[in-house]
């Protein structure tokens, strides 16, 4: 009897079916087992509903041949109505089921490796065990078929029987143990300490844009750490306990959930190693999304993985979907006796094994033959793997990760400029293949190095019992596949395939990047609102800071006696000065202003008309004034925004609707108090200031313009809809970089020197 | 006597020649038979400066001597050349500070107490007040500037111009309300070139925009062939017709000084010699000279060559009424540059250096080194262009992308924004010149800063409208490619490879003629 025949009028409850196996399954069944009705528990996901949800699934390509011309269905409705009943639900809350089931297959499960302990245990454990309590509930006599993992074995060694894992941790205590740990983890990420902690790291960063940008990194940086230990904890808990990690773990105790609820259901425990593409069915290649290998495959051909912390030797359990969804279709049509559940290893390594270094093999042929044209550098050149074993590649990727940090440490401390942005660049991708690397060989190394043997005779057994053409249809014998064809002439090609075609829209659009780097668009003049245009001064309009002009404001009043004092006292207190900057503007700029006691206000309104007004002009950047101009004739208000005293800005007054300056305040006489008659605008205000000023008016700032070169700008920069960085320092060029915001680079012209003093040394 | 200039035709025996690049020199070897064009040696000086500038004043050309012109409570302005002459500014003490002080003298004398002195400078940029002193001199300065009687013309001041009235064919006049208004206005020139002078120091030197744009314009510059012969000179036509109407209203005693050709001097003397006839020390200061700069940071070559001051010496002063004055002093300029060349040839060859009238004290740009190649050397001819019509140019100059932002900030825009648009000096004129020289952010800097109007990019090109319209290919040595692509050329690494570049349109072995310029020459060509 063929297995369409055997589960002819059977209703088989499936779970995961938008997942990859739950997909191929339902495939499978659509097309190979006419007689069969599929109940799908469908998630709602966002505003669709779980019959949307599948309505979109039956699009794919896929399942077009079963609908429409020539078929017996006229549209995927109809298909639905025919062979689908739809139950919206989720597995965390599942609703009642049917009563008329026959088969459930349970496919659905978290595949992350390293997902958060809760999450792990909802989904394999305690969704496993309350979906066994609703088919209980059903009190038919269902035949439940559990898609397991074959690594559930965990860290075991040698040959793995079809049989339960020896093993005698007690699933209950472990869930609740698990579970409680989101509580635990959340209620210590918040105690004082570690919030400390988190603020000061932030702070180190992002003090000088302001205590509510330090303080949106500080919260950032709680919930990614409270993720991360919730992660780091499963794995933790999974290892200590003899397994790999917490998916297989988790995955494990799901097992003796069923066990337990063998008695009432008669059950079947499928046990998949690591499914790959098809070889057969739907097509040859097919494949959902990336699954295990695929990233590693990818990040070889792209030349980012230069070696790999696997045994050469050991055998990589890889299994094509067509072979795992036969397997599944033979064990539905199984009778298995109450409390003696069946397992079902499908794996390859038994009679087929597929080395490590084979594989290896495999897919550097592949893309030999066939390399990644990643732009005009022509192929890449492949990495040579000599596999010097786990240790030594850890230590490699850790030497990899510390110079990165003393590199980075050093980017971020060297003066600004275009050298110091391209090696910033150069470290960021760095910096991403270390922690691709890092991530992937946390998880993987574990498989990549495992010496199990999953025996697979139950499987075998299935095959052989076969029947007519089914054989073909239903092939669950993985000896037949030959790996290096399915490697070079199935996978890698079906893997790479989205990816060249991104690579050839990439291409375009780094080209046109590359053409228009550095250059602004147009601005358009704006109709029915207003648009301002806020720039910063010292470093983005011209090259300068404030010791700087201090000094040019102070020294020309000065004998050279006073000079060389002046300039020695500033020298003597550079260190400090800069380290004050470093974490907050505000108060440096105090303490520079402080200076400014008992000068004459309307002296240095003087000295700047006559002595440093051509050497701030000198010293703009061309490209800076084209812009200002631009943004005047296109009607929008341009507004200078700066931390530097008024009398600075005077020459640059003509270009400006308005200038926002620090004012130095004065005494009776005139004189400077060496105080401010207000806090400076920098960092967080300036971004208060642009608000304050839009709010009422015309003015729309998501059409607006902001220019400024520094990380203390950020909140401005971030107020506005066309945000631009201006040869920005490191962390403001990553977070351009991050943010895809225009980056220029406005140069000083060169034909102005830094040792010149207008009034001292300057014709 | 000093030897007169002369063409020398290269040889086997010839050694290799200087050719100015910017801010440095090359030695070059020339195809056999290519002409170069020496100046002549320096004309020997006047014995006495003050005797000669005392002459002068008590015996002008077709006037009453000075001190007669003077009265007590006349209204007295004396304007000069400002800083874009000479080239390179001279040695102290300037000639215009000897004259001034002279004619100061003569005013005080005769009871004048008011006194203006004012530069000329038209929509050139402002002097810095070291600038000045420099000219006028410690005494002259410290007596009149801190008053406000020594200053910067203002061609955008409109409260202190004043139209004069049109010339016959319709060109505005208007200059200087001080100096309109004067009983009397002493003008002391350099004329340091032929082109300098005459009708050209006040109606040019004093005037705005309004009346400028009649002659500085495209369709008139490249009517001016050449500007340095100001009787087939279409823009000095126009500058001649405005004195007419500007000597009607105001009397003008024009002051004329004509200096040598000792450009060089001290270590960099051997620049003015003939390269045959250097001594050891010569060579020894070339070499000296050449591997300096060669290792020298681009900052300090520049300091070097800023910091040029020329030993000029006077040659000849003349005072009194304009035209007779000019005619004079043409006399003596023509015998220290002209040099007689027998017809034209198929190439001519160009050496730009570091400085010309526009970026004294500043950097030369892509534009001015344009200009000064393009609008300036290759007109230093008389009667016909040393190259023939459809003929080729190649010029040394590295034309760095470098602009001073305080000096030039109208010029970066240029290039940027118009340059790349198109380079027709018409299709420019006609599309952008109003914008720029309007702009309220341009005219802000040039009445209070110390930058050129925001129209004189435009005639910079306008100059050099001439050289674009007669020359087939213009192709620059050494040069940075990017801003010679912009500016409508092309560049070549060596001067073979120019002449390979050009020989589609000169052929294989063409007529070369080398300017061997500076020193100053005028080739009057037959």
């Amino acid at each position: 009897m063929s297995l369409a025949d055997k589960l002819k009028d059977k209703k088989v409850l499936v779970t995961g079916v938008t997942g990859f196996v739950g997909e191929a399954l339902l495939h499978r069944i659509i097309g190979d087992l006419p007689g069969t009705t599929v109940v799908a528990i469908i998630r709602p996901k966002g505003s669709l509903t779980g019959t949307a949800r599948m309505a979109q699934l039956l699009k794919k390509d896929i399942f077009k041949p079963f609908y429409g011309e020539g078929t017996d269905h006229a549209d995927a409705e109809a298909l639905t109505a025919a062979r689908i009943e739809v139950i919206e639900g989720d597995l965390s809350d599942v609703p009642e089921l049917p009563k008329d089931l026959d088969i459930v297959v349970h496919c659905a499960g978290d595949v992350s490796f390293d997902p958060p302990i809760h999450e792990a245990f909802t989904t394999n454990v305690l969704g496993t065990k309350s979906l066994l309590e609703r088919i209980v509930e059903t009190g038919r006599e269902v035949h439940y078929v559990h898609i397991s993992t074959a690594y559930t074995a965990g860290r075991r060694r040698g040959a793995i029987p079809e049989a339960p894992v020896d093993h005698n941790v007690d699933w209950r205590t472990e869930a609740e143990a698990g579970m409680a740990m989101k509580a635990r983890v959340e209620e210590q990420s918040r105690s004082a300490p570690m919030l400390a902690k988190f603020r000061k790291e932030a702070e180190k960063l992002h003090r000088r844009a302001g205590h509510l940008t330090a303080a949106a990194d500080t919260e950032r940086r709680r919930t990614e750490w409270v993720a991360k230990k919730l992660v780091e904890t499963g794995t933790e808990r999974a290892r200590s306990l003899g397994w790999t990690d917490c998916y297989t773990f988790t995955k494990a105790l799901g097992e003796r959930v069923v066990e337990e609820f063998s008695a009432k259901l008669p059950t079947s425990i499928v046990r998949p190693a690591i499914i790959e593409s098809a070889v057969q069915s739907p097509h040859p290649g097919w494949i959902e999304g990336f699954k295990m290998a695929e990233p590693l495959i990818l990040a070889y051909g792209r030349g980012e993985l230069p070696e790999f912390p696997a045994s050469p030797d050991s055998v990589i359990e890889i299994i094509p979907v067509d072979h795992v969804v036969g397997a599944i279709c033979a064990v539905m049509a199984t009778k298995p006796e109450l409390s003696r559940p069946e397992y079902y290893h499908i794996g390859s390594g038994a009679r087929n094994p597929l080395t490590f270094e084979q594989l290896y093999a495999g897919v550097r042929a592949y893309f030999s033959k066939h390399p990644f044209d990643l732009g005009e550098r022509g192929a890449v050149r492949l990495p040579v793997w000599k596999f010097p074993g786990g240790d030594s590649v850890e230590s490699m990727l850790r030497y990899g990760e510390r110079a990165h940090k003393i590199a980075d440490k050093i980017i971020t401390t060297v003066p600004r400029g275009e050298r110091t942005r391209k090696y910033a660049r150069e470290l960021d991708v760095q910096k991403r293949r270390l922690d691709f690397l890092r991530r992937y060989m946390d998880l993987y190394s574990e498989y990549a190095q495992a010496e199990l043997q999953f025996i697979d005779d139950n499987v075998l057994a299935l095959h052989n019992a076969l029947e007519g053409d089914d054989r073909e249809k239903f092939w669950c014998d993985t000896a037949v596949v030959d790996w290096q064809h399915y490697l070079q002439e199935v996978h890698c090609p079906s893997v790479t395939d989205s990816l060249r075609r991104l690579d050839v829209v990439r291409k375009k659009r780094n080209k046109a990047l590359a053409e228009s780097a550095g250059q602004l668009k147009k601005v358009e003049p704006q109709q029915d609102v207003e648009v301002i245009a806020a720039f910063d001064m010292d470093g983005t309009l011209l090259s300068s800071n404030v010791i700087e002009t201090y000094l040019w404001m102070r020294l020309p009043e000065l004998d050279s006696h006073q000079r060389i004092g002046e300039i020695g006292s500033m020298l003597r207190r550079l260190p400090k000065l800069i380290s004050a900057e470093r974490k907050d503007r505000g108060t440096f700029l105090r303490t520079i202003y402080r200076r400014y006691e008992g000068a004459d206000l309307e002296q240095l309104n003087r000295i700047v008309d006559e002595l440093l007004a051509e050497h701030v002009l000198e010293r703009l950047s061309g490209d800076a004034v084209r812009r200002i101009r631009e943004h005047r004739a296109a009607g929008h208000k341009t507004i200078l925004i700066t931390g530097a005293i008024r009398p600075l800005t005077r020459p640059l007054e003509p270009l400006f609707d308005e200038i926002i300056a620090a004012e130095l305040a004065v005494d009776d006489r005139g004189r400077c108090t060496g105080f401010l008659s207000g806090p400076p605008l920098v960092g967080e205000s300036r971004a208060a200031w642009i608000k304050h000023r839009a709010r009422g008016t015309n003015i729309d700032l998501s059409k607006s313009y902001a220019y400024a070169d520094s990380h203390s700008d950020l909140p401005m920069l971030q107020a506005v809809g066309n945000p631009v960085a201006v040869s920005p320092d490191v962390s403001l060029f990553r977070a351009a970089r991050a943010a895809r915001w225009q980056i220029v680079d406005w140069k000083t012209p060169s034909t102005s020197s830094r040792l010149e003093l207008p009034g001292v040394n300057a014709r | 006597m000093s030897r007169p200039g002369f063409v020398l035709e290269v040889d086997d025996r010839t050694p290799p020649l200087i050719v100015h690049s910017g801010e440095g020199f090359l030695l070059e070897r020339f195809p056999l038979g290519t002409r170069v064009v020496y100046p002549p040696e320096a004309l020997p000086p006047v014995r006495d400066v003050e005797e000669a500038i005392q002459n002068a004043l008590l015996n002008p050309i077709d006037s009453e001597p000075l001190p007669e012109l003077l009265t007590a409570g006349m209204r007295l302005t004396i304007a000069f050349d400002d800083i874009s002459l000479p080239l390179p500014p001279m040695k102290k003490p300037d000639i215009r500070q000897r004259i001034i002080e002279a004619v100061l003298t003569m005013a005080a004398d005769a009871g004048v107490d008011d006194v203006e002195i004012i530069s000329a400078n038209a929509l050139h940029r402002r002097l810095t007040p070291n600038e000045l002193r420099d000219i006028v001199g410690e005494r002259v300065f410290r007596s009149f500037f801190p008053d406000g009687k020594l200053y910067n013309f203002d061609a955008e001041d409109r409260d202190n111009l004043t139209h004069l009235g049109q010339t016959r064919h319709g060109e505005d006049v208007e200059i200087s309300k001080r100096a309109a208004e004067s009983d009397l206005l002493v003008y002391v020139n350099v004329n340091l070139v032929a082109m300098d002078g005459g009708h050209k120091s006040t109606s040019i030197g004093l005037a705005s925009y309004k009346s400028l744009k009649h002659h500085h314009n495209s369709h008139t510059m490249i009517h001016s062939r050449s500007f340095m012969d100001h009787k087939a000179s279409k823009m000095h036509h126009s500058a001649w017709r405005m004195g007419e109407v500007l000597t009607q209203h105001v009397k003008v005693f024009q002051i004329e000084t004509t200096l040598n050709n000792n450009v060089f001097g001290g270590p960099l003397e051997f620049l003015q010699k003939r390269e045959w006839e250097w001594s050891l020390k010569d060579q020894a200061s070339m070499l000296a000279t050449k591997r300096g700069l060669a290792a020298a940071p681009a900052k300090l070559r520049h300091k070097i060559f800023t910091d040029v001051r020329a030993s000029y010496e006077l040659t000849g002063v003349n005072a009194g009424a304009i035209e007779p004055v000019h005619e004079k002093t043409l006399e003596v300029v023509h015998r220290q540059h002209l040099v007689e060349v027998q017809g034209q040839s198929d190439v001519g060859i160009i050496g730009v250096p570091y400085l010309g009238p526009y970026n004294v004290n500043s950097v030369m740009n892509p534009i001015l080194a344009a200009c000064m190649g393009l609008g300036y050397h290759f007109n230093a001819y008389r009667g016909n262009p040393i190259v023939r019509k459809d003929g080729a140019v190649i010029l040394y100059h590295p034309v760095p992308y470098e602009f001073s932002q305080l000096h030039h900030p109208s010029y970066v825009d240029f290039f940027e924004e118009v340059l790349s648009e198109s380079t027709d000096p018409a299709t420019i004129e006609a599309k952008f010149e109003k914008q720029y020289a309007e702009d309220p952010w341009y005219i802000h800097l040039y009445r209070t800063s110390y930058a050129y109007h925001g129209v004189h990019p435009f005639y910079m090109w306008y100059w050099i409208s001439h050289a674009l319209d007669h020359c087939g290919d213009i192709v620059w040595v050494g040069a940075n490619r990017k801003t010679v692509e912009r500016m409508g050329f092309r560049s070549a690494s060596t001067l073979q490879d120019a002449l390979e570049m050009v020989s589609h349109s000169v052929g294989r072995s063409p007529s070369i003629t080398y300017l061997h310029n500076p020193p100053h020459l005028l080739a009057d060509v037959r």
